[in-house]
Formats: structure tokens, C-alpha cells, sequence
């Protein structure tokens, strides 16, 4: 005969090892990342002290008048005319793709897939030759472009299976009542297609935001993003610095982590893991 | 293995699945649950196995109390309604699988699959051990699925709904194959069901259910014969109802008098099957042993078997089966007094 | 109305990738297989190098993927579940800073090890700056897209085939081994074929946590043979050969589907 009370223990050893498992990975997954806000918040850490020595935001302050502004300013700018670009570019066109019988439709989205299907790095050596040869090198313009390589797919993907999933009915009833076609785009594909919209320009802005490769090698010596500003601060060892800037750099990651997780659905997650 | 559940209680937020069950489920038997959806008919089986934790109450196989007893071990098999077979292993594999958990050895192993899938009659198929469940017919299926609870030598043998998933001439067939499985192997069977006629076919003994708890329990026969609430008796398909009013020695529906015995005074229910009425033209009297009501027959049906006849009696219509056709026009509905059921309403 | 998006994508991916296979056979202006005996002299061990760098990680990534998966699907554990999606959100030029910081041999890690008596500060461990950092931080950052793929597949897998496994006396262990990974196994497989290819050509984590000794992950090397040497041919012979890798990951994949569709 069984007794009750073995059940009993079981349950409180697992409840036990279940939260040691949240611990352990909590720990693991915000180890990097209080490193960074620690660092961010130390004026001076030499060892052998344990901890830091002087906490402040004294380097907060050195920062802020510093490149890093420039760099946050430089790499938003960026993402702002890279999210614009690419949304005008490639709304009409994933209209196209999920409306019309395009004709090697499948070569066309893969192609969009290919920066992220071979390494970057040999390949934007190559790119930054080509744009050197138009004057578009160490320039806004070419990062811009560089960085639209990588992005576009991320819009096309996402706004060729949102029209897609539309109803044609429900444009077509625009029609039949005599809307124009692209009154009916304006007015019912549109607005009907905003969470995916809302979706690609996340996408887009974040991955712009984020981008290194092509940033170093089109971008030197002249412009500058957060990411590029992090890693030379980073290596020349400003570990404050280079702290601060990681920080930032993660904020709207992390801001976008929450909307997603209430509003989008997780389909859209799994492209960032590709950022 | 004596089965017994004694004040089960499992709550979905506010709604009580289960509201005070006790029952006990007898060795060697097969229990039919039957009721609707949503009568709490397949919590009860999930918590026999150990899927649904109970909120309140005790389960007990034996003289073992289950009830914080995880699933993997409680030693029940369960017959899913979808046959749950796993797709990418092997008929052979599927079987085999709860033996080789229990690290039954390979030669015993074999023989104890191949008897099983003989058993359930599908060893004949050939090469059925290496295909997959996907080649197989939703029969076939079930029959590796039963194959798979019996070959483990379970205590209990937990049947969800097994055949509604199959077509109406195979689940006549595999009905018939299962109450010969169990009483071969002598298990004690719990089948949950809400078609009362597959209940009442396979069935030892009958539970029905609703809204969380025993309506009524006990052999097919006395379910069938004397349901014991208006409910029971609606579900079982006890086709005419009539209200009227009880008092010491008679029954009054609407003008009408009936002979009558029983202890419900007030305001009752009085329900008969179609098929233990006749009906005959004209006015003729009450036979003995029989209650009589005049009516109008206003429609006659040919169902083959039987003609259906419609009567209406005191504003309710009547369903009345005979052998012979009756003409439209005054008729007598004549009911044994012994299969006159009647309810306080 | 296809042509700017598709022109951009063209003129700088397409056409680059392209001359990579033209640059990689020219030396000096000449046609020259130069550049390839320069790889295998020079790099070989890197490749190898990269190569068991990625396949480590792939095999951490998946192997802990597939456990923890299995538990929060069978069991489930909510918190653990968004915890695991951060890393999504953190770039990498993040990971690789803050691995910098965490690992290194005075970094945070052995600092508060060393309060615990388990480290001495005056001689510590270097993990950072070694294999053993790069392949932490890849795997830091991968297993949140491992984790979210794979516990989709099994998501996908009907309850009433677990229960059946349980009512068989299966422990969670056994449901996920015998029932969650065989029928997931194509979508890990193609989660792997992604994963690994993003490793192989892994260029910024490597760059900050790897070290300034040899031997280095590819994309690094490519880095600083342009950077350092200006040496375009050897360079893009580099890139050919990790094209080449990229494209058998690629073609795994391809098969897989392939097999999986017809079957």
C-alpha cells in the first residue's frame, strides 16, 4: 500500500528544482547583460577589486558630449531613411508578388533571401569596391544601400504573405462599387495590412539599427553608427564607453521585445533571431 | 481489480466538470459511462488515468489509493477516440512500446506482441507488424490501439469513445470485438460513450451521467427498462411524454383517467416507448393490466420494419409503432400499466 | 516595379559574390591559383578551426534546445519560456561586447567566482579570447531562435500521442526522446542547416571575443587579410571556400525537404 506522504515530497523537490532551473537560467541569460549595466555605471574598476570601485554616471556625462552622440544620431538617421526606402520600394511590389502570377515569383523572393544564405562579410568587401568606384563609399548614401541588401527581405517576406492573406473579395467589392485600383490599395489593402506593415517597418528599423558588417566596411572612416562606435570602444578597451553605447544600442531591442510579445503574433519573432 | 471512486470533484473555473462521483466499478467488468457532452463522462476516464488531477475525493484500484499517483504509474491502459498511434514508428514499435519501457526481454517480448496483435485480429494481415499506422484502416488502427493497452496487462482498461471515429457498419463489427476481447482477457474495462445503444450492447453494468453526476446506475436492462428521471429517460430515447396530474388511485391527463398505483402526487410526467404502445381504431375499452388513452391518429409513417403512428392525445402528440397499419381517425392507445413510467415534474 | 528592390539586392550581392569567384583567381593582375595555395598554406587550420567552432555550438544549440524544449512543452514554465527569448532582441555586436566584459580573465564571471574562493584573480582562467568564449557566446545567442523553433515543432506534435506515451509509463525523458525529436527531426534539421551556416559565418563575435592570436574564425580572417594586407585575392579565395560550406548546409537542407515532402 502506497502512503500519501511520498507524493507530497516528490511534488516539493520538483517545485524546488523547477525554480532552481528559472534561477539558473536567469542567471545565464542576464550574466552578459548586467556585466554591461554594471560597467555602464562604473567610474573606475581596476582589480583586484571585486567590485567596482567608484559607481556614477560620470562617464554618462563624458559620453554624451562625446562621438557617441554623433554615432546615435548618424545610426538613426540611417535606419530612419533605410526603413522609409525599403517600405516604398517594396510595398508596390509584394502587392504585385501576392496579387499577380509574376513570372519566376520564387527566384524573385529567393533572391532576397541570398544575403542571409551566404556569409556577408567576402561578399560586402566586394560591394564596397563597387561603391567606391561611384563615389558612394564612407558615405551615408552607401551604408544606407548596404544596409538595404540585408533588409529587404525582411519587407518583402512579411508584406507578400500579409496582401496575400487578404481576401481578394474584400478588394474587389471596391471595385465593383467603382473604386480605382489604387484608390482600392490606398483605402482597403492598406489599412488592412497594418499589422504587417507595422511588423516590417519593426523589423527593418531594428535591423538597420543593429547592423555592423557592411557599416565597417562601406561606413569607414567617416560614418558612424552605434554598433561600429561600440566595437572600437570596445577592443580599445573604454569598456564604460563602449558599455553605455551597448546598452542604448539594446533598448529598442528589448522595447520591441515587449510589444511584440503583447500585440504580434510569434511568427514575426522568429526573423529576429537573424538580426 | 475492483475500481472505486468515492466524491470526485475536478472545477474549470467556475464550472464543476465533476460534482460529487462515486462509484465502483466492478472486476472482470465492463462499464459503459454514457451521457452527453459535456456530462463529465471522459474527466472521469482522464482522472482514472491520471491525465486530470481531481480537485477533491479519492480513486482507488484495489486496495491502493491512485490519486497523487502520476499517470505513468498507475498501471491503466487507455483506447484513445483518435487511436493515438504513434506515426512514425511501426505497428510493430507502437505495441512494443509500453513492454520495452517495462524492459520486458526481446524473445519474450515478440511473443507477447504477436499473441496480442492475433488476438485483436489483425495478426493475420501480412507484414502488418512493419507498416505504418498511416497505411492502415481507422479499424485497423483501432484494433493496434486496443492491441497496444492489452498487451501491457494493464489493471484497468480505459476506453474513450473508441469507435466514434469510424464508420457506422465497422463500429457495429468492432463493437462486438471488443466486449469479446475483454471478456477474454477477463479485464476490468471502463468505456466512456454517448451513443446509448453501444452502451447498452457491450455493457455489464450502465452509468449515466450529467452535468457532473450520477443520473442513474446499474445493468442495461433495469437503465433501459426503468429510467429513473425524466432525464434518464429522455436520453434513452423514451420517445412519448405526457404531462398530468398524480393523485392516490389515478392519473389525469388532461380529461382523461388511468389507472394508477405509484407515489408521485401533484404534478407528473408520464413517459412510454413507441414500441410497448399499440394502437386500434375506434373506441374500444381498457384490456386488463393496461392503461388506455383516446386520441385522434392524425399521420402513419412506414419505417420498414414498423408503421409509425401519430396520435395526438390531450393536445401532445403520440408515437405509437405497430406491426399492422391503423387508419387515420379515433383511435385507443392502449400501454401495459408495468411500462408506464411516471415522474414527479 | 520589381526592379529597385531586386537592382540593389543585384548590384550588391549578387555581383559581389560573383567577383568573389573572379577575385579569387587573379594575383598581380594575372590569372593565378596563388590565392588557393595561400588559403591552404596559410589557413587550412582556420578552417577547421571554424568548422569545429560551429559544429560545437550547433550540436550545444540543438542538444539543450531539444531538452529544455521538451520540458516546456510537456511541463511547461512560462517565465523560463520568455527568458529564453532575450537573446532574440540583443545584436550581436551586444553579445559580443558583453561576453567581452563577462568573460574576461578579470571580467565580471571570475571576479564573482573569485569571491567564492574558486578562482584567483592573480593567475585566472582566460575564457574569453579562446574557442571556449567564442562558442559560449554563439551559443547564447542561437539558443533563443533554437528554442523558439523547436518549441514550435513540438507544439505541433498532438497532446493525445504524449498521453498515450505517459499512459505507457513514458517519463517526460522518454516522451521527448521517443516521440517529440523523431517526429520534430525535419524541423531540426532545417533549424540546424540555418544555424550553422549563421555560424560559420559568424564576423563580429569573433572579432571582440576572439583574440589576437591564431588561429581565427574565417570571416576574421578575411577581415584582416583586407584590412592588413589589402590582399583582395586570397581574401575572396577565403570567401569561395566559406561559400562553398554555405552551400552544402544549404543543400542538406534542400534534401531534407526534398525527402520529407515525397515521402
Amino acid at each position: 500500500m502506497t502512503t500519501s506522504v511520498g507524493p507530497r515530497a516528490d511534488v516539493f523537490v520538483r517545485t524546488t528544482l523547477r525554480m532552481a532551473g528559472a534561477v539558473l537560467v536567469a542567471f545565464v541569460i542576464f550574466a552578459p547583460l548586467s556585466s554591461l549595466v554594471i560597467w555602464s555605471f562604473t567610474r573606475r574598476w581596476s582589480w583586484p577589486h571585486p567590485f567596482p570601485q567608484e559607481l556614477g554616471l560620470f562617464y554618462w556625462r563624458k559620453v554624451l558630449e562625446g562621438d557617441l552622440l554623433r554615432a546615435l544620431e548618424s545610426g538613426f538617421l540611417i535606419a530612419v531613411i533605410v526603413t522609409a526606402a525599403t517600405l516604398v520600394l517594396t510595398v508596390p511590389l509584394a502587392y504585385l508578388l501576392a496579387r499577380y502570377p509574376v513570372p519566376g515569383k520564387a527566384v524573385i523572393l529567393l533572391v532576397f533571401l541570398l544575403p542571409h544564405a551566404f556569409p556577408q562579410l567576402p561578399v560586402f568587401v566586394n560591394a564596397t569596391t563597387l561603391l567606391y568606384r561611384v563615389n558612394l563609399a564612407a558615405s551615408l548614401s552607401g551604408v544606407v544601400l548596404i544596409h538595404m541588401v540585408g533588409a529587404l527581405v525582411y519587407a518583402v517576406w512579411t508584406m507578400t504573405a500579409v496582401f496575400r492573406s487578404i481576401p481578394e473579395s474584400l478588394e474587389e467589392a471596391a471595385w465593383n462599387l467603382g473604386a480605382s485600383r489604387l484608390k482600392t490599395f490606398r483605402t482597403v489593402a492598406l489599412p488592412l495590412a497594418t499589422p504587417g506593415l507595422i511588423a516590417s517597418t519593426l523589423l527593418v528599423f531594428l535591423y538597420s539599427l543593429d547592423e555592423f558588417t557592411g557599416t565597417l566596411l562601406v561606413g569607414s572612416p567617416f560614418v558612424l553608427t552605434l554598433p561600429v562606435y561600440m566595437y572600437r570602444t570596445s577592443v580599445g578597451y573604454e569598456l564604460q564607453v563602449a558599455s553605455i553605447a551597448a546598452l542604448i544600442l539594446m533598448l529598442p531591442g528589448l522595447a520591441l521585445l515587449v510589444v511584440l510579445e503583447r500585440y504580434l503574433k510569434s511568427e514575426y519573432l522568429s526573423m529576429f533571431g537573424r538580426l | 481489480m475492483d475500481v472505486r471512486v468515492e466524491g470526485l470533484v475536478k472545477r474549470y473555473g467556475r464550472v464543476a466538470a465533476l460534482d460529487g462521483v462515486s462509484m465502483a466499478f466492478a472486476s472482470g467488468a465492463l462499464t459503459a459511462i454514457l451521457g452527453p457532452s459535456g456530462c463529465g463522462k471522459t474527466t472521469l476516464l482522464r482522472s482514472l488515468a491520471g491525465f486530470v488531477m481531481v480537485d477533491r475525493g479519492r480513486i482507488l484500484f484495489g486496495a491502493e489509493e491512485v490519486t497523487a499517483v502520476s499517470p505513468q504509474a498507475r498501471g491503466t491502459a487507455m483506447v484513445f477516440q483518435h487511436y493515438a498511434l504513434w506515426p512514425h514508428m511501426t505497428v510493430f514499435d507502437n505495441v512494443a512500446y509500453g513492454l520495452r519501457l517495462r524492459k520486458v526481454p526481446d524473445a519474450e517480448l515478440r511473443s507477447r506482441v504477436e499473441k496480442v496483435l492475433d488476438l485483436v485480429e489483425i495478426g493475420r494481415v501480412t507484414g502488418v507488424g512493419e507498416r505504418r499506422p498511416a497505411e492502415l484502416s481507422g479499424g485497423q488502427q483501432q484494433r493496434v490501439a486496443l492491441a497496444r493497452a492489452l498487451v501491457v496487462e494493464p489493471r484497468v482498461l480505459l476506453l474513450d469513445e473508441p469507435l466514434s471515429n469510424l464508420d457506422a457498419k465497422v463500429r457495429q463489427r468492432l463493437r462486438a470485438e471488443v466486449r469479446r476481447l475483454q471478456k477474454a482477457v477477463g479485464i476490468t474495462a471502463v468505456y466512456v460513450t454517448h451513443d446509448q445503444e453501444e452502451a447498452l450492447a457491450i455493457a455489464d453494468a450502465v452509468v449515466l451521467m450529467n452535468a457532473g453526476r450520477v443520473v442513474q446506475a446499474g445493468s442495461p436492462q433495469e437503465i433501459y427498462s426503468h429510467p429513473t428521471t425524466a432525464f434518464a429517460a429522455d436520453f434513452l430515447g423514451v420517445s412519448n411524454q405526457l404531462a398530468g396530474v398524480a393523485e392516490a388511485d389515478r392519473l389525469s391527463v388532461g380529461a382523461q383517467r388511468l389507472p394508477y398505483g405509484g407515489p408521485v402526487r401533484g404534478r407528473a410526467t408520464l413517459i412510454f416507448r413507441a414500441a410497448d404502445a399499440s394502437v386500434s381504431a375506434g373506441e374500444g375499452g381498457a384490456s386488463p393490466g393496461h392503461a388506455l388513452l383516446r386520441g385522434v391518429l392524425e399521420e402513419r409513417l412506414f419505417l420498414g420494419s414498423v408503421y409509425r403512428h401519430y396520435v395526438r392525445v390531450e393536445g401532445e402528440t403520440l408515437m405509437v409503432d405497430g406491426a399492422e397499419p391503423v387508419e387515420p381517425g379515433p383511435v385507443t392507445v392502449q400501454v401495459p400499466v408495468a411500462k408506464l413510467q411516471v415522474y414527479a415534474a | 516595379m520589381a526592379a529597385p528592390p531586386l537592382a540593389i539586392v543585384v548590384w550588391l550581392f549578387f555581383v559581389p559574390f560573383l567577383s568573389s569567384a573572379h577575385l579569387s583567381f587573379l594575383r598581380d593582375g594575372q590569372w593565378s591559383l596563388q590565392n588557393y595555395a595561400l588559403v591552404w598554406r596559410l589557413y587550412r587550420i582556420d578552417v577547421l578551426y571554424t568548422l569545429g567552432i560551429s559544429l560545437v555550438s550547433l550540436a550545444l544549440v540543438i542538444g539543450i534546445a531539444a531538452l529544455v524544449c521538451g520540458y516546456l512543452r510537456i511541463v511547461g514554465h512560462r517565465p523560463v519560456e520568455f527568458l529564453f527569448k532575450v537573446p532574440l532582441f540583443v545584436p550581436f555586436v551586444v553579445v559580443g561586447h558583453g561576453m567581452r566584459v563577462l568573460l574576461a580573465p578579470r571580467g565580471t564571471l571570475n571576479s564573482a567566482l573569485a569571491q567564492v574562493g574558486v578562482v584567483d584573480l592573480s593567475d585566472p582562467p582566460s575564457i574569453a579570447f579562446t574557442w571556449i568564449g567564442i562558442v559560449i557566446s554563439l551559443v547564447w545567442k542561437n539558443l533563443a531562435l533554437a528554442v523558439l523553433l523547436v518549441l514550435g515543432a513540438y507544439r505541433a506534435v498532438d497532446e493525445a500521442l504524449l498521453e498515450a506515451a505517459r499512459n505507457m509509463g513514458a517519463s517526460t525523458f522518454r516522451q521527448i526522446r521517443d516521440i517529440l525529436l523523431p517526429m520534430s527531426a525535419p524541423s531540426l534539421v532545417v533549424a540546424s542547416a540555418f544555424m550553422f551556416t549563421s555560424m560559420l559565418a559568424s564576423f563580429s563575435i569573433p572579432l571582440m571575443i576572439g583574440g589576437g592570436e591564431p588561429p581565427h574564425m574565417l570571416m576574421v580572417d578575411v577581415y584582416y587579410r583586407i584590412n592588413y594586407q589589402d590582399d583582395l585575392g586570397t581574401a575572396n579565395a577565403l570567401g569561395m571556400v566559406s561559400y562553398l560550406f554555405a552551400m552544402g548546409a544549404a543543400g542538406y537542407y534542400l534534401r531534407t525537404i526534398t525527402v520529407s515532402r515525397s515521402s
